[in-house]
């Protein structure tokens, strides 16, 4: 049975009623006042910014035009060889070339994402405030290829400290989520998911703790996943992260550890993997609105090397 | 065939003839293992070599990868903070430039 993880905690001791004066006293826990905790799918969040940029190989180009305040469109082309998976350990690498186009609708309460492809696929996504503490989400990825389209609904409540979800998607997956802020900076987690069409389910947990410098995740889940992060601002311009993942199904192990510089002209992660990789992304400001992104991925181990560039121009 | 014959003859003349020096010194022992040494080292050497290579390779395609634009990029930093420390001890202090927040992926 999967077991909690909670990684060591540190909460704030009320404090001695003989300090002195002079000494500003630590604040006092407050139990009934806790902040609201990161929704559940996202509590990986910073490892996974700093530890899995958009890799990619060939040349990308993405020019996106505001035609109003809360109206934008925006065009890419996308060239370069995409892997096909191919039972032999050799990858086979097709050279592809598409164009895609996409319309934003943001507003306060009502956000509106969709994608086209050349080659006949379709992403949308929605969210909408249906109330001040509801959300509906709601994401479809359609192909023309039948059996791989797929949708997913989300129904998210906010309260005080905890969150909840509701997720309903397409082939019968159902999932539920919560999240509780048990204290300042610890919030622990659980969620449950039944897949219909593969007749799995699987239950799972999870744990966060942050600080102003620091954040560490673990998670479990009857997968057979488990899933440890940490990562650790060493100063407004730098942070390092580390991550750990394990599945006891598979006797899968993957470790990895990265850094993340944003200084004022540029954003630059590096990574390297125990499974032989590494890679790095940079993302550097030409000028106003005009972004130049290099992204390079080497792995020793399987010798396959990817290299990308790219350009983004516009807000 | 006579010819192969008579070349055997010669060999067999020779070997009779053991009391030569230079095929006394080679067939010695000390010579032996002097001659397997070297070749066990040789071999060992070329192992070094193919290995060292190969992490000689991997060290310098990641540093080049993870180090270099790390580098790069931090050298440029460091000009643009030169740059102001110099305009402000110019001209009084000027306003600090908003830090560059990428594009979230």
């Amino acid at each position: 049975m999967a077991t909690l993880i909670t990684p060591p905690t540190a909460v704030t001791a009320p404090p001695a009623v003989g300090s002195t004066p002079a000494v500003t006293e630590p604040q006092k826990v407050d139990y009934m006042n806790l902040p609201c905790p990161i929704p559940y799918e996202e509590i990986h969040r910073e490892a996974l910014m700093s530890l899995k940029p958009e890799l990619f190989e060939g040349m990308r180009f993405d020019f996106t035009k505001g035609l109003n305040q809360k109206f934008s469109l925006s065009h890419s082309v996308i060239m370069g060889p995409t892997e096909i998976p191919s039972q032999s350990p050799e990858t086979i690498k097709i050279p592809t070339a598409h164009y895609e186009f996409g319309a934003n609708f943001i507003d306060p309460k009502l956000m509106l994402f969709g994608r086209v492809l050349t080659d006949g696929r379709l992403n949308a996504r929605l969210k909408c405030d249906l109330s001040e503490n509801l959300t509906l989400k709601g994401n479809a990825q359609l192909t023309h290829e039948p059996h791989m389209s797929h949708g997913m609904v989300n129904f998210d409540y906010k309260g005080s400290d905890y969150r909840t979800q509701f997720q309903l998607g397409n082939g019968a997956l159902f999932g539920a989520s919560y999240i509780q802020s048990v204290s300042p900076h610890l919030s622990l987690g659980g969620e449950v998911f039944w897949a219909g069409q593969h007749r799995k389910s699987g239950i799972g947990y999870a744990a966060r703790y942050n600080t102003d410098k620091m954040v560490a995740t673990g998670q479990v889940a009857s997968t057979g996943m488990v899933a440890l992060s940490y990562v650790q601002k060493v100063s407004e311009k730098v942070s390092l992260a580390s991550d750990f993942m394990y599945n006891y199904m598979s006797r899968d192990v993957t470790a990895s550890f990265g850094y993340d510089y944003i200084l004022r002209q540029c954003r630059l992660r590096g990574k390297i993997d125990s499974n032989g990789c590494v890679a790095a992304f940079l993302e550097e400001r030409l000028n106003m609105g005009l972004n130049f992104i290099l992204s390079a991925e080497i792995d020793h181990q399987k010798k396959d090397y990817k290299f990308g560039f790219g350009l983004t121009v516009g807000e | 065939m006579a010819s192969l014959g008579r070349k055997n003859q010669s060999l067999s003349r020779s070997n009779q003839s053991s009391d030569s020096i230079l095929s006394r010194v080679s067939d010695s022992s000390i010579v032996r293992k002097g001659k397997s040494a070297a070749c066990d080292a040789a071999y060992v050497a070329k192992r070094l070599m193919k290995s060292t290579g190969k992490a000689a390779w991997i060290v310098a395609t990641s540093f080049i990868v993870l180090g270099l634009p790390l580098i790069i990029e931090m050298d440029r930093e460091a000009q643009l903070n030169d740059l102001e420390l110099q305009q402000a001890s110019l001209l009084g202090t000027t306003a600090p430039q908003p830090s560059f927040m990428g594009p979230s992926s």
